[in-house]
């Protein structure tokens, strides 16, 4: 294995990380204040990219346009939802999670039925590639990358700096002494769960420009998202962040220097490892 | 001989000491009370006798045997047995079956004989349904036995507490606030049933807070305060013992061991 | 309860089993019996997954396990050459003890990791049959698996799995002995004590109960028989694809339970039957036939918790009630 190729897939490897901690970041905050597990998330990722898609196609939007249109749509369907479906069964854990993967069906179905099953390429961002030394990245991607960063530094800052923030780490804590303070449950979870979406269809739309946009691109990130918050602990942002580029490095690495067939299997080895180890994941709490 | 030793026992939770190098004794055939102020560390005690936590230093013997940092399961099935403060039993099922749960370690059956339903495993079934329906009689429980465990009033929520631990045979019960919410025939009731506890064999080692009930009914008394021992002795001896006097009113300050 | 009346049950069920084994004598057609090929397989599905649940476990890595049931008695037959009636045993035994592998840090999380565990599980298994391409072929798909392979007794029998109607004796028996031997364990003091660890783990422990050990056991023996449908599945249909034991397929398998209802035995074996005969009877509506599944399970989730199987009750104490308050009136 030569240096460069190391360094070629090390690159590759964080690059597909930042877009797992995109898609980790909204799965783990959502999770941290609502408590439930939003097995639908991928197929809100996957939403975001068809609502930047049509806004680009039909509406005649620019794609960094879009991108925060369809953040804000998505994210006003996270509320809807969160209304809906997620807050009657609040605190319970067995309907929470069949609620989720309902919806999972739901949403994908939908796109299905809607959309179709082709997949659909979205203008993209920027072309051309960037070299380095022997080591490329296309531009699009070392974007995507710079976004992700932005996005989950921005985030970081709001829940350490501002009330709403503060507010969301009390009710993640402790949702009955949040209220004994004051705080409105009601609209932390609403936002929580806006946010969250709005960071997945941000992700998606990424992913689907840089990729390609189909009904099944949501099961692929919440296998990701899923892997990667068990691995850097329910709640955790930083967590998110290490999650995800410790997964991501191993889907880097382990092809080229393995085999494609041990990434899967490595990276759940990896987790359960950490599992037994520390049982909350790598930051968890609680 | 349930003889129950603890040596410098001590379990840290971040920088504070929960339990600070805690030496006392359980002898068979005593009931021994633990008393102190709220939040002196009486129920970690307990936790870390019956393994749901670890010490970080100490050493815990039960008959001779040293059982620290064991897990729970096994030091029940070394007779060890708790009830816990906030009374906990299973929501879902009936008072019966959930004694007849509690009867898990007697008599002891495998999961392929309960399988194929073999006339032995029939037979111990029929024991352990015999000797649940005993231990709610005893506790005047059997009247309810098919009532919800969550549908009980507390009085007998707590005594289902009992039933249950009393059912894996313990050598040692550990019973943490037995008495708590209980109006006054509810404690003479209880009294007499922990004086009958004993009577049949069972050691009881008990967390209580009705300062005139420990009086009466525990041959010694253990108090502690930030997790070290301040005092021990007969029940008279404590009630006029000054360190005991003023950890209660507060006027003590924290207490190096 | 008098003689008779305590042999009415045993006796209802006789009847059934018998009527079951009859049943190729009315229905004559493939396509029937497909249909109950399949809702027999779902059944062991649905039961053994509810064995998981009765210690509080939603395991949503059950399509997984059945693939590597189905794969390895698949590729036993093919590749090794051995018999089918080993080789689907192996298949079985292979899904207990990759569970087996997993088992002991999987049941120490708290039940939510448990879940999400099982979800990425399931979706390596499938992306790792994906890319294992030397062994099994990868996305192209095992084609041609052999059938079991004859029943030959000299002079008495020979049964030949060349229709469905072999199959069809054969799911049955399967899903009568697995059946069985779930119901023994639910209805037997491991059940009880199972459900024991879902409802207080705590208490469970200290009365001497191994809780770990009893969630290993719930997962192993649930896997095993995931492993088991897998296996017949393969030999059925005689192709294997990793995008039928996707993270989809996996859901479905919860969703049969949850609309049966998981309280009762029962519950799961009418959840199988009902949910997967949907798909059969809307098959006009193609692909917006999920929404009726959905449907049914947000219907079933807001309005009949329990789950179908406690339909009935939920009827009598209605009416229990209506007429509470008539007489009350009078």
């Amino acid at each position: 294995m030569t240096l460069a190729l190391l360094a070629q897939s090390i690159l590759n490897g964080l690059a597909a990380g930042w877009v797992y901690v995109l898609v980790a970041v909204g799965l783990t905050l959502v999770f941290g204040i609502m408590n439930i597990v939003q097995f639908a998330h991928g197929e809100i990722y996957m939403l975001g990219a068809y609502c930047s898609y049509f806004l680009i196609k039909s509406c005649g939007f620019s794609f960094w346009a879009a991108l925060p249109l369809s953040a804000l749509l998505i994210g006003l369907l996270g509320i809807v939802l969160e209304r809906f479906f997620f807050r009657p069964f609040r605190g319970r854990f067995e309907p929470s999670i069949i609620v989720a993967v309902g919806l999972m069906v739901l949403l994908q179905t939908t796109a299905v039925v809607g959309f179709g099953t082709s997949t659909k390429t979205m203008p993209g961002i920027i072309s051309g590639v960037l070299t380095v030394s022997g080591v490329t990245l296309s531009w699009d991607r070392l974007l995507a990358i710079l976004v992700g960063i932005i996005l989950v530094a921005a985030l970081f800052l709001l829940i350490q700096k501002t009330k709403i923030g503060q507010a969301m780490v009390a009710v993640s804590q402790d949702p009955y002494a949040a209220a004994l303070q004051g705080i409105d449950v009601n609209r932390i979870s609403a936002v929580a769960m806006a946010t969250g979406c709005a960071l997945a269809a941000i992700a998606g739309s990424l992913m689907g420009s840089i990729f390609s946009t189909s009904p099944f691109m949501g099961t692929s990130a919440i296998t990701k998202g899923i892997a990667v918050i068990i691995l850097g602990g329910l709640g955790s942002i930083p967590g998110a962040v290490a999650g995800g580029l410790i997964l991501g490095l191993i889907d880097g690495l382990v092809p080229p220097l393995l085999s494609p067939t041990m990434a899967g299997i490595v990276g759940f080895g990896v987790i359960i490892i950490v599992l037994l180890l520390r049982p909350r994941g790598l930051f968890g709490h609680e | 001989m349930a003889n129950l030793e603890i040596r410098g026992l001590t379990k840290h939770f971040g920088g504070l000491a929960a339990v600070n190098n805690l030496n006392m004794n359980v002898n068979h055939g005593e009931i021994v009370g633990l008393i102190g102020p709220n939040g002196a560390g009486k129920t970690t005690v307990f936790n870390l006798i019956t393994g749901f936590v670890r010490p970080t230093k100490g050493q815990i013997m039960f008959e001779q045997s040293d059982i620290t940092g064991q897990t729970t399961h096994s030091i029940a099935d070394k007779g060890i047995v708790r009830t816990f403060q906030l009374t906990a039993f299973l929501q879902d099922m009936t008072v019966l079956q959930n004694v007849l749960v509690s009867c898990h370690l007697h008599p002891k059956a495998g999961v392929w004989e309960a399988i194929l339903n073999i006339p032995s495993y029939r037979k111990k079934e029929q024991y352990a349904c015999d000797h649940a329906m005993d231990i709610l009689q005893f506790l005047g429980l059997d009247s309810v036995k098919d009532e919800l465990a969550q549908n009980l009033p507390h009085g007998h929520q707590r005594l289902l507490g009992i039933a249950m631990a009393l059912s894996a045979n313990p050598k040692l019960l550990l019973l943490d606030e037995p008495l708590a919410g209980m109006n006054a025939a509810e404690v003479r009731e209880s009294l007499t049933f922990i004086n009958k506890i004993r009577s049949a064999g069972t050691t009881v080692l008990l967390v209580e807070h009705n300062m005139r009930a420990v009086m009466e009914l525990c041959d010694r008394i253990v108090v502690i305060n930030f997790g070290c021992k301040i005092a021990e002795g007969l029940p008279d001896e404590i009630k006029r013992n000054k360190d005991v006097i003023e950890a209660y009113l507060g006027a003590g300050e924290h207490v190096t061991c | 309860m008098s003689k008779g009346a305590r042999l009415v049950k045993p006796a209802s069920y006789t009847a059934l089993i018998l009527l079951l084994f009859l049943v190729p004598l009315f229905v004559k057609g493939a396509y029937p019996l497909h249909v109950l090929i399949m809702v027999g397989i779902s059944i062991i599905l649905t039961s053994s997954l509810r064995t998981i649940a009765t210690t509080g476990q939603i395991s949503l890595a059950h399509a997984g396990f059945m693939a590597i049931g189905a794969y390895t008695s698949a590729l036993l037959v093919m590749d090794l050459g051995l018999s089918f009636w080993a080789a689907f045993l192996i298949g079985g035994i292979a899904a207990a003890l990759i569970a087996l592998l997993v088992g002991y840090p999987f049941v120490r999380v708290r039940r939510v990791y448990f879940a999400m565990l099982t979800l990425f599980m399931g979706a390596v298994i499938r992306l790792t049959i994906m890319e294992w391409r030397d062994l099994t072929h990868g996305s192209s798909g095992l084609l041609n698996i052999p059938p079991p392979n004859s029943i030959v007794i000299p002079g008495l029998l020979n049964i030949a799995f060349d229709s469905k109607v072999p199959y069809y004796y054969f799911i049955l028996v399967l899903v009568l002995i697995s059946l069985l031997f779930l119901y023994r364990i639910d209805s037997s003091r491991v059940g009880r004590t199972m459900l024991a660890v879902q409802q207080g783990d705590s208490v469970a422990e200290s009365v001497g109960i191994n809780v770990t050990n009893f969630k290993v056991l719930a997962w192993c023996v649930g896997c095993f028989f995931a492993g088991i449908a897998g296996s017949f599945y393969a030999h059925y249909i005689r192709v294997l694809t990793p995008d039928s034991f996707g993270v989809m397929q996996a859901i479905y398998i919860v969703v049969y339970m949850v609309v049966g209802g998981r309280r009762r035995f029962s519950g799961a074996i009418l959840g199988a039957f009902i949910v997967t005969l949907i798909p059969e009877v809307f098959r006009g509506l193609k692909e917006y036939q999920p929404f009726v599944f959905v449907g049914t399970l947000f219907i079933v989730i807001f309005f009949l918790p329990e789950g179908l199987v406690s339909l009935p009750e939920k009827v009598r104490e209605r009416i229990r009630k209506r007429r509470g308050v008539s007489l009350g009136q009078s």
